[in-house]
């Protein structure tokens, strides 16, 4: 077992979904439509839970911290999610984007870890994948009806798509490990799931008024895997522990 | 969560002259034998507006409800709080959609009721017109507000209107969660650190005015209280609703080592009834009318949602898609 | 100037602090269709009315009805209909059977095509509908009468729905996954919740405190 090569993919995927429920969860009760602001809170529990499963499997299986001093206690600095996370959260246009952007790559990862060679991350991947089908249906579903509806709608829609794609390439950074994940059988490395993704998002794309810029010339937004975020990030950290650290020590 | 306060005047009683004797009595009949009415059934309109009012209001309380604990949704420490209080509030905006579906079956539209809302045309519990500056006050909410609303509700969930009382079975379910985790989350602050048990004392000294006009003023018997109540429309007075609530909780808040702020806060041994400072109730008209603390805010942001979401709903609306109300 | 809110996510709604006219009513646009939706909590189990969602159409209905109503309870299933598409009967008493007292007249004339169509009774006021089985018409009128034969002994019926078959979108078999986490969300059950032991050491140490003063 290659445990720092497990460290560096495990880290990636609790940092993502944690960052990411977190963005969505500043949606509850202000969404724009009743059953929407419920459709996309449970989604966003969805994210901090697999985080949580994750930062679980780190703490049990490979001796790292519990996972509320991993999520709670840790500098900007130390995580390891890609920057399209941490983004606020804009308007809605820009918030179904990123879900569509991330969900579509999400699932294809999770397929992946749920043939694992690591047994743990196989179990875990396996399970939560039903989630994360709920999670692509809904993106895709609002995707293929926004997408091709009113001038404004698609006008906001592209902007966000314009604006969100290098962000959403940056998904794809190369692990320092990468070799040795695919190697081992650990998951199918991140090219292998770029390929799958553009494939499935063009799929969708095509059934709406909406262009994807070309991800051949736009320059991937990189760093996120290894510590450099955008301000954004410490903001949300500081945010999120502002309780958890005003009284060290304390079980809440 | 939802309380007492709900008003039940304006409707001129002489409305019931107009009525149908023949058709008025089946219905009396109906629920006087226990049957619940549904939506196609005959009622009089004192009735159906009642309903639609006092639905309306507790969806009202719901939404709204959602904002002053979700203040602290990105802020709830540690993972169980966090997915907990997500839930939690996820709840209140479900128990709206179900509310505002159960009043929608009466007639009038989710989208009408939303603006009513908005241009301060309807009220919704006064209790969400106060600040929560700290975690601890989110917990007071989750713990004893929904306390207060399980007493109100379990009440309610008796009447007669039966999508009232399907919406309200599945929220009261939803509710004991919410009690339980409100609980543990003061029963950590209160059992914890000098720090959180300060925070902890600090939230019910602030929240306990409003706690006990939660359940709202001392209702005056009318003939028209009366009619509601043989309707069960009414079930439990404001004042049996607040002291079945002291009942339960005063002792669970006193074995955390809090005090109540109030001193004249004590069971009469001989009545079995508890004595307590009369909320202030000019301090509640005022709030009630527009000048709480938080009231404008509230309605702002909800305005907000709204406004922020309209793009969205423009872009959705299938013109061949036909609004007609729910069914139950 | 901007609103200041305690809710930091709030303060990043930028909304101005100024009093604001009122707002405008809402267009008749505005309001979406609804749609009926029935969870079905076990295989086998029949499909049981849970609630209305209010949604532009029904992949859509589908998306919203999943997390409104079975979020927090077992499921395997769920059937979407448009609300104008169901037909509905009076209501009887309780303890009555409304085909005894209600009946149709058959549309004359034109012929339509056989098909099948949904029944689902209401045994009580108050309670919710469930799905008794399938009958093939060529009308609602005749569907009710085809389930007043094939489905009255199940008494007490207080009220009949009847859907055409076409117009329910049902979640498909390979999507039952979807479903397969949800008990396992205990932080939302109030089981999960258990603080007597810490409150019991919390008054022994006040009283250990107490008694060494």
């Amino acid at each position: 077992m290659n445990a720092p090569a497990l460290k560096d993919l495990l880290f990636k995927l609790a940092d993502d979904q944690l960052v990411l429920g977190h963005r969505n969860s500043e949606w509850t009760g202000l969404g724009p439509i009743l059953e929407e602001d419920i459709a996309f809170s449970s989604m966003a529990q969805d994210k901090i839970g697999h985080s949580l499963a994750f930062y679980t499997l780190l703490h049990e299986e490979l001796g790292e911290q519990d996972p509320d001093t991993l999520a709670f206690t840790r500098p900007a600095t130390e995580f390891h999610n890609s920057q399209l996370v941490e983004l606020p959260n804009g308007e809605y246009d820009f918030s179904l984007i990123r879900h569509f952007l991330y969900d579509n790559a999400e699932i294809i990862r999770f397929e992946s870890l749920s043939q694992s060679s690591y047994t743990p991350v196989a179990k875990v991947a396996t399970k939560l994948k039903g989630e994360i089908k709920y999670h692509v249906l809904h993106a895709n579903t609002w995707l293929t009806n926004l997408g091709s509806s009113t001038e404004e709608a698609i006008l906001r829609l592209q902007s966000s798509l314009n604006e969100l794609l290098p962000y959403a390439l940056g998904m794809f950074e190369q692990s320092k490990y990468e070799a040795e994940l695919i190697a081992d059988g650990i998951y199918s490395g991140e090219e292998a799931i770029k390929t799958e993704w553009l494939k499935r998002i063009k799929n969708v794309l095509a059934k709406t008024d909406l262009q994807l810029p070309d991800p051949d010339t736009t320059a991937p937004v990189l760093g996120g895997r290894y510590g450099t975020h955008t301000p954004h990030l410490q903001a949300l950290i500081d945010e999120m522990s502002e309780v958890f650290k005003c009284d060290p020590g304390a079980e809440w | 969560m939802y309380g007492g306060g709900n008003i039940f005047e304006a409707t001129v009683f002489d409305d019931l002259q107009a009525e149908d004797p023949v058709k008025l009595a089946e219905f009396e009949a109906r629920i006087a034998r226990g049957e619940k009415i549904e939506p196609d059934d005959w009622m009089p309109n004192l009735y159906r507006v009642q309903l639609i009012r006092m639905i309306e209001q507790h969806a009202h309380s719901e939404i709204i409800g959602a904002l002053p604990e979700g203040s602290w949704i990105t802020r709830a420490p540690g993972f169980r709080r966090k997915l907990a209080l997500m839930a939690k509030v996820q709840d209140e905006v479900g128990h709206a959609q179900l509310l505002y579906s159960a009043a929608e079956t009466l007639g009038k539209s989710r989208e009408q009721m939303l603006t009513d809302l908005i241009n301060g045309k309807s009220k919704y519990s006064n209790v969400f017109n106060y600040p929560t500056y700290t975690w601890a006050d989110a917990c007071t909410i989750s713990w004893l507000i929904d306390a207060g609303a399980i007493v109100n509700q379990v009440a309610n969930s008796k009447g007669s209107y039966g999508p009232y009382c399907r919406a309200l079975e599945r929220i009261c379910t939803e509710e004991a969660f919410h009690l339980k985790y409100g609980h543990d989350s003061m029963v950590y602050l209160a059992t914890g650190t000098e720090v959180q048990r300060k925070m902890a004392q600090e939230a019910i000294n602030r929240w306990w005015g409003p706690i006990m006009s939660f359940f709202g003023p001392p209702d005056n018997v009318s003939v028209h209280t009366e009619t509601l109540m043989r309707w069960k429309v009414k079930i439990a007075s404001n004042d049996e609703c607040r002291q079945q609530f002291l009942d339960m909780y005063v002792p669970k808040i006193w074995e955390l080592g809090l005090t109540i702020p109030d001193d004249k806060l004590r069971k009469d041994e001989a009545t079995g009834k508890w004595v307590y400072t009369e909320p202030d109730w000019e301090e509640f008209t005022r709030v009630i009318n527009g000048d709480g603390p938080c009231n404008a805010e509230r309605l702002a942001v909800r305005r907000r949602a709204e406004e922020r979401g309209a793009w969205v709903r423009q872009a959705l609306l299938n013109p061949k898609a036909r609004y007609v109300r729910p069914l139950a | 100037m901007n609103l200041q809110s305690l809710d930091p996510r709030v303060n990043r709604l930028n909304i101005p602090a100024s009093t604001m006219t009122p707002m405008a009513p809402k267009s008749v646009l505005d309001q979406f269709a609804t749609y009926e939706a029935f969870i079905q909590k076990k295989e086998g189990a029949p499909f049981t009315f849970a609630g209305a969602v209010h949604a532009p159409n029904p992949d859509v209905a589908f998306l919203f009805a999943k997390e409104q109503y079975s979020r927090r309870s077992s499921c395997t299933g769920i059937w979407i209909v448009q609300t104008a598409h169901v037909k509905l009967t009076p209501y009887a008493s309780d303890e009555a059977s409304i085909y005894d007292s209600f009946d149709i007249d058959k549309p004359e004339g034109v012929t339509r095509p056989l098909e099948p169509y949904e029944v689902f009774h209401q045994q009580k006021r108050g309670k919710a509908h469930t799905h008794v089985g399938r009958v093939g018409a060529t009308s609602y009128e005749e569907a009710y009468e085809l389930a007043k034969n094939k489905f009255s002994h199940l008494t007490p019926v207080v009220n009949v729905w009847i859907i055409k078959s076409k117009n329910i979108l049902q979640s498909a078999e390979e999507d039952k996954d979807m479903w397969v986490t949800t008990a396992e969300k205990k932080y939302r059950e109030a089981g999960a919740y258990r603080v007597m032991e810490r409150i019991k050491r919390f008054k022994k140490e006040q009283q250990r405190r107490r008694s060494k003063i």
